[in-house]
């Protein structure tokens, strides 16, 4: 299609589709927005978002989390200089001490994953690499060509 | 996507301010069409309209005095319907770019008389027909063809939202246009056949 063709054709369409009237709104939206309305202008106001809370109750929440944050700043740092602090640290260590143990087998896993592939030759490396990359080039280009025979099966007649 | 424009407003009592109710009566038919045009479904573009009006409500003191209020609701009726595609988008997304090609393959298409599309076709029997149309082109080439004919974005703003290349879009609304035109002679010719 030439680009004067194509001008016109976008001309064409464009009068078409502006001469569209609007489409009308089904009967049933406006009662659907007003009961809506209803509904959140019913619920109490701890159960709306933070933006309609009142203003006290805001200012109050905010000091409120302030306070929270700086007792709880304050109490690590009581717990820290207390006698029993050690010992408590000495329980938390031994509860987690599951940790240290996956660490270890995670790292001894590694170790022996790489002592395989540094012994297997680097030919075979680059050939799984292919082997790999061909499947999922070969994947891509199935789900393409299902995808256009899709597609050109929705194409307007 | 910020879904919400900023409102303009106007000097107070220059615009009588309305009630709910009847904003709404006077947006609702232009907002539900704005959403179907581009989701393709009823019962999805009501949900869109509902949420669309419930953010209106959310700003109606200035809404009601602004003399942007509809454009404001075209807006975001627009990114709603665009946010709720989108969901769905990625699915073919990254195919759809593997059907895209030059603009010179794109079908010819004749249309020796553009202007008599449904010449002497009741107007009704008329808008039927272009939405029935509109309504079978595939997403990707109809939800760019109504943001340019319809929100009169352009193809660089209508790529940027979509998260296509320009060239596709402008492939893609191309192409859209052939077929659409296509099917407008086929239906403007059955029918003037068929009420004659």
């Amino acid at each position: 299609m030439n680009p004067q063709d194509q001008d016109k054709l976008e001309a064409a369409i464009h009068r078409v589709l502006r001469r569209l009237p609007d489409r009308k709104a089904p009967r049933s939206l406006e009662a659907r927005v007003l009961a809506e309305l209803g509904r959140r202008a019913s619920l109490p106001w701890w159960r709306k978002s933070f933006a309609h809370w009142p203003s006290a109750v805001r200012g109050g929440f905010f000091v409120g989390s302030v306070l929270a944050a700086a007792l709880v700043v304050a109490g690590l740092f009581i717990l820290g200089r207390s006698p029993g602090a050690n010992q408590l640290t000495s329980g938390i260590s031994t509860s987690f001490a599951w940790l240290v143990v996956a660490r270890d087998v995670v790292s001894a896993s590694l170790y022996r994953v790489k002592a395989v592939i540094a012994e297997v030759p680097p030919l075979w490396l680059y050939g799984g690499g292919a082997a790999l990359a061909l499947c999922y080039a070969g994947a891509a280009a199935a789900g393409a060509a299902a995808y256009r025979a899709l597609s050109f099966g929705r194409q307007p007649q | 996507m910020n879904d919400e424009p900023k409102v303009h407003t106007q000097p107070l009592g220059l615009g009588p301010p309305l009630d709910f109710t009847t904003f709404m009566h006077k947006y609702q038919d232009m907002v539900f069409s704005t959403s179907a045009r581009l989701v393709r479904n009823d019962a999805q573009a009501e949900d869109i309209s509902q949420e669309v009006f419930i953010k209106a409500h959310e700003h109606f003191e200035m809404l009601s005095t602004s003399p942007t209020a509809g454009g404001w609701l075209k807006t975001v009726a627009t990114n709603l319907s665009l946010n709720h595609l989108q969901r769905y988008r990625n699915r073919w997304k990254f195919f759809s770019e593997f059907t895209s090609s030059s603009d010179e393959d794109a079908p010819a298409v004749d249309f020796a008389a553009p202007d008599t599309f449904f010449e002497g076709v009741d107007s009704e029997e008329r808008r039927a027909w272009v939405e029935e149309a509109l309504s079978k082109l595939p997403d990707h080439q109809r939800v760019p063809l109504v943001l340019y004919h319809f929100e009169d974005i352009p193809y660089d703003e209508i790529a940027r939202r979509l998260g296509v290349s320009l060239a596709k879009v402008k492939t893609d609304i191309l192409r859209a246009r052939a077929a659409l035109a296509k099917i407008l002679s086929r239906g403007g010719a059955s029918l003037e056949a068929t009420s004659r």
